[in-house]
């Protein structure tokens, strides 16, 4: 009885207020709040005659100005991956040669299974995984970098007129550039996100922003197969990647996520130098998680491929599996091999290929001599790291987007046309590249 | 030999209020992430351990109000009504006092056991800013901790309230804002309805709950809705 | 108060206005409401990318609002 008079003279009692402040009661009162406060900064606080608040204004007027201000982050985008790639790349030759001089010794060991597992299962298969540690360590310290300073908030300011095209808004942003990142914080931060349809749509398409796991991929193949342009490969893969993004988004928003728009509304907080250890403290609770992987699952599936591979069960598999990627170029065991267990993690695909062809001497060989042994062409590899691009998000971005979405149903989906869609797109590469190539 | 005394604290703050470093300088390598019971929001805890005394720290979602407008705003008042920690800790940006004192005074008529750090105050510094800190606290009536948690000043002057606060040491005044002659007269006339359901006016303050309803409050309405007693 | 009534969109950069009211659902004016942005509150359009977003200076903190809600904050000159 009590409930639903207390209700019924809730609704009498707003009536009411409505009448007489000629506003919703809850404005008013928000209003009698923020005058207290007022009335309290009287009080308070003595703000000097003129802001002094212009350094960061100054800044945006730049950084986020219309004509510039796209052109600007472009920029920076550019030179956040130039850099990273420039600076890690001797780093990536000492731990190549690390672990290709471990792998040799291993080698040595007898009894000789105990070596071909130390040396080409650990050594060989998880050691061409590690290498890719500095450029993807260097990778989220410039993305925490650009958080902390709050340069970010700018960018997904500037880009939200584009989001806003391809349904979206701003807020999507820094979800998506996260994802570059690796997709599984990613997908966490679309909790920032109102939006169901907003925060859905941005969930969905985060998996074909290139994480640093299918970084080591394209490395591999661009470097072995097109050594004088590699830079631009590896760029076009992550353009792809954004172009299918912006595809599906329209797509989805106009037929399975219907609906408004969110608002955008954001706080722009003040430039600020970032502090070493807060960027380092970021960088670091990222990058944990991609080693934990390489220590766990990326070891694990390595180790058990080696096994395969050892007691030659691993063949029969890959034939069976193989055909279905004849018409992509691709369609030897070895790389169905590859393809199947780098959805437990997109490493893998290295690291298999790094235990199947443990004779390379080290990972700039690695590519040359899968090239050679699968006899692929530069079309081939071209084919098989956009099949790699989009394929099926890892097993823990998978079981991420379930958590986040609280169904099976969404990370089924995008599993099944991922794969789909993976497999038109390398197949078309493929077929039509041979038509120019003959 | 005597036991650590045990007491849980909130941590509440606006987005970039700086809440993350200063739990972070509570609790330092000691947290623990998982979920807030029933939905996918993430919650952060952790420990810190200061003269004898065990601080569990309960990291809320950054937010700007405790109206039922998101998940996160809902998360972060249902805790302190529910589980009434010894004490609410707000991050307050120094620089941007209006905006955050808006969470603050909402967090003061819920009830909350309140100590404001006053952080970033290096940021109001910078813009000319002063900020007459014994008169905030004053006419609050909650202690006030200037902090620049950056630097991780301040820290072991906040943590010196939050064991005051947690051991009753301090006097809080009930807070009462005037939202003028109509609203309050609407207010008394729900608190009397309200008053006449026990399980609510055991459970909840009667005129935070009233200004709650008055504010349309959806989760409010919603609990009142489902509990049929 | 003087001036016409215009939409936020509308305003010049550096120029102070007066909010009105907001014509939209609930959830909009609430959320800025939280924000601090109530009808009588000034706020100075610091940046506007029109037709994109638009900064304005509210109580001392920048705030980035989308256009579609530039156009629903009706102003009028403070």
């Amino acid at each position: 009885m009590n409930r639903e008079e207390i209700l019924e003279a809730q609704e009498k009692s707003l009536a009411h207020l409505r009448s007489v402040y000629r506003e919703d009661a809850e404005t008013v009162i928000a209003d009698a709040r923020y005058g207290f406060i007022s009335g309290l900064i009287k009080e308070t606080l003595k703000k000097p005659a003129v802001e002094r608040r212009t350094i960061s204004d100054s800044i945006d007027k730049v950084l986020v100005n219309r004509g510039l201000g796209l052109f600007i982050f472009l920029a920076i985008l550019f030179g956040v991956f130039q850099l990273t790639f420039t600076v890690s790349e001797p780093l990536m030759g000492w731990i190549d040669d690390g672990f290709g001089w471990l792998a040799d010794e291993a080698a040595t060991i007898s009894p000789e299974w105990l070596g071909s597992f130390i040396g080409d299962g650990v050594f060989g298969g998880v050691g061409s995984v590690l290498m890719f540690v500095p450029p993807i360590f260097l990778l989220f310290l410039a993305l925490a970098f650009l958080e902390d300073c709050g340069y970010l908030a700018r960018a997904a300011f500037v880009m939200d007129r584009l989001m806003h095209r391809i349904g979206l808004h701003g807020r999507s942003f820094i979800p998506l550039v996260l994802g570059f990142g690796c997709n599984v914080p990613a997908i966490m931060a679309t909790r920032t996100i109102e939006n169901p349809k907003d925060r859905l749509t941005t969930i969905l398409i985060i998996p074909f922003m290139s994480c640093g796991a299918r970084l080591p991929i394209y490395i591999l193949f661009a470097g072995a197969f097109f050594t004088a342009y590699r830079g631009l490969v590896v760029f076009s893969m992550y353009a792809i990647g954004v172009i299918l993004a912006v595809i599906m988004a329209l797509v989805l928003r106009k037929t399975l996520l219907k609906g408004p728009s969110g608002h955008f509304v954001m706080e722009l907080p003040p430039y600020r130098l970032p502090t070493l250890t807060g960027i380092i403290m970021h960088t670091w609770e990222r990058g944990r998680e991609f080693l934990l992987r390489a220590g766990t699952i990326i070891f694990a599936v390595v180790v058990f491929v080696w096994l395969l591979d050892y007691t030659g069960a691993l063949e029969p598999i890959g034939k069976a599996i193989a055909p279905i990627f004849s018409p992509l170029g691709f369609g030897q065991w070895q790389a169905a091999v590859a393809l199947i267990f780098g959805v437990l993690a997109k490493e893998v695909v290295v690291g298999t290929f790094g235990t199947l062809f443990a004779g390379a001497e080290g990972l700039g060989d690695l590519g040359d001599v899968v090239g050679a042994e699968l006899a692929w062409t530069p079309l081939i590899a071209f084919a098989f790291m956009a099949f790699c691009l989009i394929y099926v998000p890892c097993v823990a971005a998978i079981a991420i987007m379930r958590r986040e979405t609280n169904s099976w149903r969404w990370p089924a989906f995008t599993a099944g046309y991922t794969i789909f869609l993976g497999w038109i797109v390398a197949m078309l590469i493929y077929q039509i590249g041979r038509l120019f190539t003959g | 030999m005597s036991m650590a005394k045990e007491i849980t604290i909130a941590l509440a703050g606006n987005p970039n209020s700086g809440k993350t470093t200063v739990f972070n300088n509570l609790t330092g390598a000691r947290q623990h992430v998982g979920n807030w019971p029933g939905v996918t929001v993430e919650k952060k805890e952790g420990t810190c351990r200061y003269q004898g005394y065990t601080i569990k720290v309960v990291d809320l979602p950054g937010v700007y109000s405790l109206t039922a407008y998101s998940l996160d705003e809902v998360i972060a008042r249902n805790f302190v009504v529910e589980e009434r920690p010894d004490a609410v800790v707000d991050v307050v940006d120094a620089s941007n006092l209006e905006r955050n004192l808006y969470l603050a005074v909402q967090l003061l008529e819920v009830g909350a056991p309140l100590i404001i750090a006053l952080n970033m105050m290096d940021q109001a510094e910078s813009r000319g800013y002063q900020i007459d800190v014994s008169q905030l606290s004053y006419l609050l009536g909650v202690p006030v901790v200037p902090m620049e948690a950056n630097r991780s000043s301040g820290i072991q002057e906040l943590l010196q309230e939050i064991v005051k606060m947690a051991d009753g040491e301090v006097q809080t005044r009930g807070f009462r804002l005037d939202y003028g002659r109509e609203v309050e007269e609407e207010i008394a006339k729900m608190q009397e309805l309200i008053s006449r359901d026990e399980e609510l006016s055991r459970k909840y303050s009667l005129r935070w709950l009233a200004i709650k309803l008055l504010e349309a409050d959806e989760e409010v309405v919603k609990r009142l809705g489902m509990k049929q007693g | 108060m003087a001036g016409p009534l215009m939409p936020l969109a509308m305003v010049r950069p550096g120029e102070v206005v007066s909010v009105v009211g907001v014509r939209s659902g609930r959830g909009l004016p609430r959320r800025l409401a939280d924000m601090g942005l109530l009808p009588g509150t000034k706020i100075r359009v610091v940046n506007s990318m029109r037709p994109g977003p638009i900064i304005i200076d509210l109580r001392g903190s920048r705030l980035a609002l989308g256009y579609g809600i530039a156009q629903k904050i009706m102003v009028t000159g403070a």
